[in-house]
C-alpha cells in the first residue's frame, strides 16, 4: 500500500527508503538532472523508487528510458499509462487526468520510437549540443560563374540533414561558405546568433566542426592523438587538460586504441574516427562532413554510419552532411535534399 | 704516429682560443640545433622553390649592397624578407602557385643582380662570393644577431607548436579550430627567409640545405609524430653541425662543405639501410 504524500520536491528518488537524489527543476529537467546522476551511480536503476510530481507522455518516455522500474506520480496523465504497461514500469498516482496541460506531450506521437522520442525531448530541453543553422539567400560565385543561387536553409539545434548532389553542384561550396571560407556575393549564414563573416564568429570558430576528404589523404607524420588534439589548438589549456580531452573525444568514437599511430598508416575508416574525435575534441556543435565516405571500403562506410548514428543520438551536434553517395546515406536515414542549380530542393 | 695525433688535438684546442673560431662554432652548434625546424616548415609547406627563390635573391641583395657600399648581410636579408612578403602576398590574393610566382620572382632576382654588377661595376667574384659563405668573419652584431634569432626560432617553435602542428595538417581544419592560420603562414615564411639570410652567411647559398633540409628529410623517414619530427630534425641539425665542424678543423677542410659531406653520407647511410 503506498502512502500518498505531498511531494516536497519536484523529483525524489528513494533507494531502501532513503531520498538519494532530489531535484527542484521544472517541466523534464528533473528527471535530465536524474539522468546525469544515475550514469554516476553504482546501484542500478532498477532498483530505485521515484516519486515525480507530474508525469505525462514524455515524463513516461524519459523514465522509461533512464530504466526505471518502480514509481509513484502525483498527477499522471492516461497517456503516460500505455508507456509504462508496455515497457512493464510498475506505477501508483494520486489523480489520474485525461491529459496535461503540456504541449511536449501533443508532440510525441505513437509512430516515434522510444529512441526518436528520447533525442526529441532533448532537443526540446536544449541538451543537444547542436546549434542552430540559418542561411538566407545565399549567393556564392566562384571564377565568375554562379554556384549557388539565392540557397535557403535553416536547421534546427541537434538536427541532420544530407545534401546529395552530382559532381560540381556546389557541395563542398556549400559547406566552405558556412566555414567562412568562401566569400558570399549575398546573404547570410547564421551559426547560433552569430553572423558568419563576423567578429563574434571569429572569436567563437571552433563551434563548427570540419571533416574533409583531404585529411584522408595527408601523409604528415603525425599521430591519432595528435590529429585529435588539433581540435583543441586554439584554446589556451593546460597540457592535462588536453590530454583529458584528447583521451575522452577518442573514447567516445573508439579509436583510443590508435593513441599512438601514424595517422597516415590508418585505414580510411579508422581516420574518419579519428576525425571525428577531432571534432569533439573542440565542441564542435555544429559538424560539416563533405563527402565522408570518399577513399572507404563497405566495412569503413558502415563503421562510419554507426558512428555518426550513434553521434546523432548521444552528443547530437547539428550535422549537414554533404555526398553522392546515395546508397550509403540513405542507410543513415537522415533527411535529405538535393542541391540543384544552385538551390536545395 | 701518436704523438702527430696528440700535436693536431693540441692545434684543434689552440685554434679555439682564437675568437673568430670560437665565435663560429657557438654560432654553428646553436643554428645547427635551431635551423633544421626551419627545414620541417619548408618540407611541410611544401616551400622548396621558395628556397631557390630566397638564394638568388640573396645575389640581388648582395649586389645591391656592394654596388651601394653598405654591409652585405643586411642587403640580402632585406632583399630576402620583401620578395617573401610580396611572393606571399600574391600568391594568396591571387590565388596563384606560390612555386610558380617563387620561379618567376627567382629570374627577376638573378636578372637585377646582373645589371646591377654590370651598372655599378660590382665585382662580380665578390658577390658570388655569397654562395660560399663565411662562417669566421662574423662580426659581433652579426654573431648577436644571429644568436638571437636561433632562440627565438627554438621559443616559436616550443610556444605555438599547438597551432603549428594544426597549420601543417591542414590549413582550413586548423582555421575552424580557432588557429589564425593566416597570421601563421606569414609567420612561417618570414621565418624562413631569415633562416635562408643567415644560412647563407654561415655556409654559403650552396650548402644551406646540409643545415636546414638534409636533418628534416632524415627525420621525415623515422619520426614517429610531429613532436618527433621536429626532435629528430633538431637533433641531427645539431650533430652534423657539431662533428662536421670539428672534422673540419681535424682534415683541415673548409667547414661548410665538411658539414654538407658528413650530413649527406649520414643521410645515404640511413636511406640505404631503412627498412623497407
Amino acid at each position: 500500500m503506498i502512502k500518498f504524500l505531498t511531494l516536497e520536491h519536484s523529483l525524489v528518488l528513494l533507494h531502501d527508503s532513503q531520498s538519494v537524489f532530489t531535484s527542484d527543476e521544472h517541466w523534464l529537467y528533473p528527471l535530465f538532472e536524474l539522468e546525469m546522476f544515475l550514469k554516476e551511480s553504482a546501484v542500478p536503476a532498477g532498483e530505485f523508487f521515484l516519486k515525480d510530481k507530474i508525469a505525462g507522455k514524455a515524463a513516461a518516455a524519459l523514465i522509461v528510458r533512464l530504466g526505471i522500474r518502480n514509481c509513484f506520480i502525483e498527477l499522471l496523465s492516461e497517456r503516460a499509462i500505455p508507456i509504462f504497461e508496455q515497457y512493464g514500469v510498475k506505477y501508483a498516482y494520486h489523480q489520474l487526468v485525461e491529459h496535461i496541460q503540456c504541449r511536449t506531450e501533443d508532440l510525441i506521437t505513437d509512430k516515434m520510437s522510444m529512441e526518436d522520442t528520447y533525442l526529441f525531448l532533448r532537443k526540446r530541453a536544449g541538451k543537444v549540443q547542436g546549434t542552430t543553422l540559418k542561411i538566407n539567400s545565399l549567393i556564392v560565385e566562384i571564377a565568375g560563374k554562379r554556384i549557388l543561387d539565392n540557397l535557403n536553409l535553416e536547421l534546427e539545434r541537434g538536427e541532420q540533414l544530407v545534401v546529395q548532389g552530382e559532381n560540381g553542384s556546389g557541395k563542398s561550396t556549400l559547406l566552405r561558405s558556412v566555414l567562412g571560407l568562401n566569400q558570399p556575393l549575398q546573404g547570410s549564414i547564421l551559426i547560433g546568433k552569430e553572423l558568419v563573416g563576423s567578429m563574434e564568429w571569429r572569436k567563437n570558430r571552433v563551434q563548427t566542426g570540419y571533416l574533409n576528404q583531404e585529411t584522408t589523404r595527408n601523409n604528415f607524420p603525425i599521430t591519432a592523438a595528435e590529429v585529435v588534439a588539433i581540435g583543441v589548438s586554439g584554446l589556451k589549456i593546460s597540457e592535462s587538460e588536453r590530454e583529458y580531452q584528447v583521451e575522452l573525444s577518442m573514447r567516445k568514437t573508439g579509436c583510443f586504441h590508435l593513441h599512438d599511430q601514424l595517422f597516415h598508416q590508418l585505414s580510411g575508416g579508422e581516420k574518419q574516427r579519428v576525425s571525428l574525435a577531432r571534432c569533439l575534441c573542440q565542441n564542435a556543435r555544429l559538424l560539416l562532413l563533405d563527402e565522408p565516405t570518399s577513399y572507404l571500403d563497405e566495412k569503413g562506410k558502415d563503421e562510419l554510419g554507426e558512428l555518426l548514428v550513434d553521434l546523432s543520438k548521444n552528443e547530437a551536434p547539428t550535422m549537414l552532411l554533404v555526398s553522392h553517395d546515395s546508397n550509403w546515406t540513405d542507410r543513415l536515414k537522415w533527411h535529405t535534399k538535393i542541391l540543384k542549380n544552385g538551390r536545395l530542393w | 704516429m701518436a704523438y702527430k695525433n696528440f700535436e693536431k688535438r693540441a692545434i684543434m684546442v689552440e685554434l679555439f682560443t682564437y675568437p673568430p673560431i670560437l665565435k663560429g662554432f657557438i654560432v654553428l652548434i646553436l643554428t645547427g640545433f635551431a635551423f633544421p625546424i626551419t627545414g620541417v616548415y619548408l618540407l611541410r609547406m611544401n616551400l622548396l622553390p621558395l628556397r631557390f627563390m630566397l638564394m638568388h635573391g640573396a645575389i640581388l641583395g648582395g649586389a645591391l649592397s656592394l654596388a651601394l657600399e653598405v654591409n652585405p648581410f643586411g642587403g640580402t636579408l632585406i632583399v630576402n624578407l620583401l620578395l617573401v612578403l610580396l611572393m606571399t602576398r600574391m600568391s594568396r590574393s591571387l590565388k596563384a602557385d606560390p612555386g610558380q610566382l617563387s620561379a618567376f620572382f627567382m629570374v627577376v632576382s638573378i636578372s637585377l643582380a646582373f645589371i646591377f654588377i654590370y651598372r655599378f661595376q660590382v665585382p662580380a667574384k665578390d658577390t658570388l662570393s655569397l654562395m660560399w659563405g663565411s662562417l669566421y668573419t662574423l662580426n659581433n652584431i652579426e654573431f648577436i644577431g644571429t644568436l638571437i634569432f636561433s632562440l627565438f626560432l627554438i621559443f616559436f617553435q616550443s610556444i605555438f607548436r599547438h597551432q603549428l602542428r594544426a597549420v601543417f595538417f591542414d590549413a582550413d581544419i586548423a582555421k575552424t579550430s580557432g588557429v589564425n592560420e593566416p597570421v601563421f603562414y606569414y609567420a612561417i615564411i618570414l621565418i624562413t627567409a631569415i633562416t635562408v639570410a643567415v644560412a647563407m652567411k654561415l655556409i654559403g647559398a650552396l650548402l644551406l640545405d646540409s643545415l636546414l633540409l638534409l636533418p628534416a628529410l632524415i627525420a621525415s623517414y623515422h619520426a614517429k609524430s610531429y613532436r618527433g619530427m621536429v626532435f629528430w630534425s633538431s637533433f641531427w641539425g645539431g650533430i652534423f653541425a657539431s662533428v662536421g665542424f670539428l672534422l673540419s678543423l681535424l682534415l683541415e677542410l673548409p667547414a661548410s662543405s665538411t658539414i654538407a659531406v658528413f650530413a649527406s653520407v649520414v643521410f645515404l647511410i640511413l636511406i640505404l639501410t631503412k627498412k623497407k
